[in-house]
């Protein structure tokens, strides 16, 4: 009952934005093709629904893959590092530079080496999206455990394995987890902006572009709906999972 | 002085590292033969001196070389991505700094703050430059769209970063303010949001990069032809015949998201003392 009040707020802004934004559009009589009724996209989700989801499902997969593989390695490449420390502090500097690097400038590359029909090109693109905050973040999380509590273990005699894994990996999931959420929402927009330089014709991103080259703007918004639910739900099981292996965390209720 | 010199001869040597290790790759690859995970020749990975040679040629007959053309480019998608970024690192505090101070307007609006940014933008940019467009005056035209579109991208990590900082302060500090009676005014600049400049910060150093990649997502289904962007798409044509000049096109734009983020890192350091490393 309590968590319902919570939602109140938000339910409650929905229906104005919704209601509004149906009620300007019929009394300004604006034009299909600068924004379409919520309800006219609605109906077009709903009678397109056997080409949209099929095709969301494609894309989805595509991300799912960039978003497994890439966050994989990142935890990967962040265990080794963070092995090493005289190598973490010299290659960090260089992480954080490659973070900076516009990721998406390099897509077409990516389409260039795999093949740009393939779904592989745009795992290739989601992949090196979700790699870089995960393994920067995760290094960050190893490094964060406190000296008095590795001090404490190895008084005790505890193996660097038995550390790591009762300090240094407890640690280190927090943060961890914090990457992997924005990891969440990266994987599904490199899938779609992969797609954009060439992807299957059944791919979500193609149906977008294609709907709105051709002014099909209500196919255009039903398909960003549809890309959108499916990041909400990457990132919600994102959030589902952290809920069930950070229990001890007090409060990671962020973004 | 001498800790600069060493990071410096660290950055260096990393990036002579960078370069063996892809002439190795590229070498190993070509000659095995293997194909996995991607076919290597000189169209898929082109060597070092063949991209930084591209610079100085003309990417096209009669025109200046194309490290000239680039710069240019550059400058216009740096002008987009910096405008996207100062209204969107406005926007994002302002939000903050409202939202800060009403728990219900925090349950109304912040589940769709987290979920406006699971919007796939390349999607929308063509749409939004339909709007937004007409409606620029005639200065504006054209780039100002693609301004939107990075400010839209900006806007969040700061709203988001900065809402967690003005609620970090310290609580004993809130309760000694409110028993001078202390205005929501005063406390909000005294001690709000001086505790919520390192999280401020480290949005900023995010939002810098994320400002650089709207601009140029912004710029590709626009058609502009003047930035990154539309380079990249342009390139990307031509791209089995010269592959040099993409890559030669994608290291600036590396160049200009690091600026940005380098920018952001120097003013942080002249006006925080010491931001906590570990605000994601």
């Amino acid at each position: 009952m309590k968590r319902i009040v919570e939602w109140l707020p938000a339910l409650a802004v929905f229906v104005l934005v919704v209601g509004l934004w149906e009620g300007l559009v019929r009394a300004l009589h604006v034009q299909q093709f600068l924004l379409p009724k919520p309800s006219t996209i609605v109906s077009v989700f709903w009678s397109d629904r056997h080409t949209l989801w099929p095709a969301g499902w494609y894309t989805f997969k595509e991300a799912l893959g960039g978003f497994a593989i890439g966050s994989g390695l990142g935890i990967l490449a962040a265990t080794i590092v963070g092995r090493f420390r005289t190598l973490g502090t010299a290659l960090m500097p260089i992480f954080i530079a490659a973070n900076a690097v516009p990721i998406i400038a390099f897509a077409p590359i990516f389409g260039a080496w795999f093949n740009p029909i393939s779904p592989r090109s745009k795992m290739a693109v989601a992949g090196v999206l979700c790699f870089l905050p995960v393994m920067v973040n995760t290094l960050r999380g190893l490094n964060s455990a406190k000296p008095r509590q590795i001090e404490l273990m190895r008084s005790y005699a505890a193996s660097e394995l038995e550390i790591w894994r009762r300090v240094r990996v407890p640690t280190a999931l927090p943060f961890l987890f914090t990457a992997l959420k924005v990891a969440s929402v990266l994987a599904m927009i490199g899938a779609i902006v992969g797609e954009y330089f060439g992807g299957s014709l059944n791919a979500l991103g193609v149906l977008i572009n294609n709907a709105a080259d051709v002014f099909q703007f209500p196919l255009a918004w039903a398909g960003i709906l549809v890309a959108s639910l499916l990041g909400i739900a990457l990132y919600g099981a994102v959030v589902a999972a952290e809920r069930v292996v950070v229990r001890w965390a007090p409060d990671t209720r962020d973004a | 002085m001498l800790a600069h010199l060493r990071r410096a001869g660290i950055v260096a040597l990393a990036v002579v590292v960078l370069v063996g290790l892809w002439e190795l790759y590229h070498w190993i690859w070509a000659t095995a033969g293997w194909t996995w995970p991607f076919a290597v020749n000189d169209t898929s990975m082109p060597h070092v001196w063949t991209i930084f040679k591209a610079f100085g040629q003309p990417a096209q007959v009669n025109q200046p070389s194309l490290i000239n053309v680039l710069l240019h480019k550059t400058a216009f998608t740096a002008k987009e991505a910096a405008v996207g970024f100062a209204v969107g690192a406005v926007i994002g505090f302002v939000l903050a700094v409202v939202l800060v101070h009403s728990r219900l307007l925090q349950r109304g609006f912040l589940p769709y703050i987290v979920v406006s940014q699971t919007v796939p933008i390349l999607a929308i940019a063509p749409m939004v430059v339909v709007w937004v467009n007409p409606k620029l005056p005639a200065p504006l035209q054209g780039w100002g769209a693609v301004a939107v579109i990075a400010t839209y991208l900006t806007f969040f990590p700061v709203t988001i970063n900065t809402l967690r900082g003005l609620q970090a302060a310290d609580q004993r500090a809130l309760e000694l303010m409110r028993t001078y009676a202390a205005s929501r005014w005063s406390v909000l600049w005294k001690l709000r949001v001086p505790s919520s400049l390192p999280y401020l910060f480290s949005a900023l150093r995010l939002s810098a990069t994320v400002s650089v990649v709207g601009a140029i997502i912004g710029e590709l289904p626009t058609g502009l032809q003047n930035g990154l962007g539309g380079a990249i798409f342009n390139f990307n044509e031509y791209y089995s015949i010269e592959p040099q000049e993409l890559w030669a096109t994608d290291v600036i734009a590396a160049f200009l998201g690091i600026a940005f983020f380098v920018l952001v890192v120097m003013a942080e350091k002249a006006l925080v003392r010491r931001a906590p490393e570990n605000v994601a």
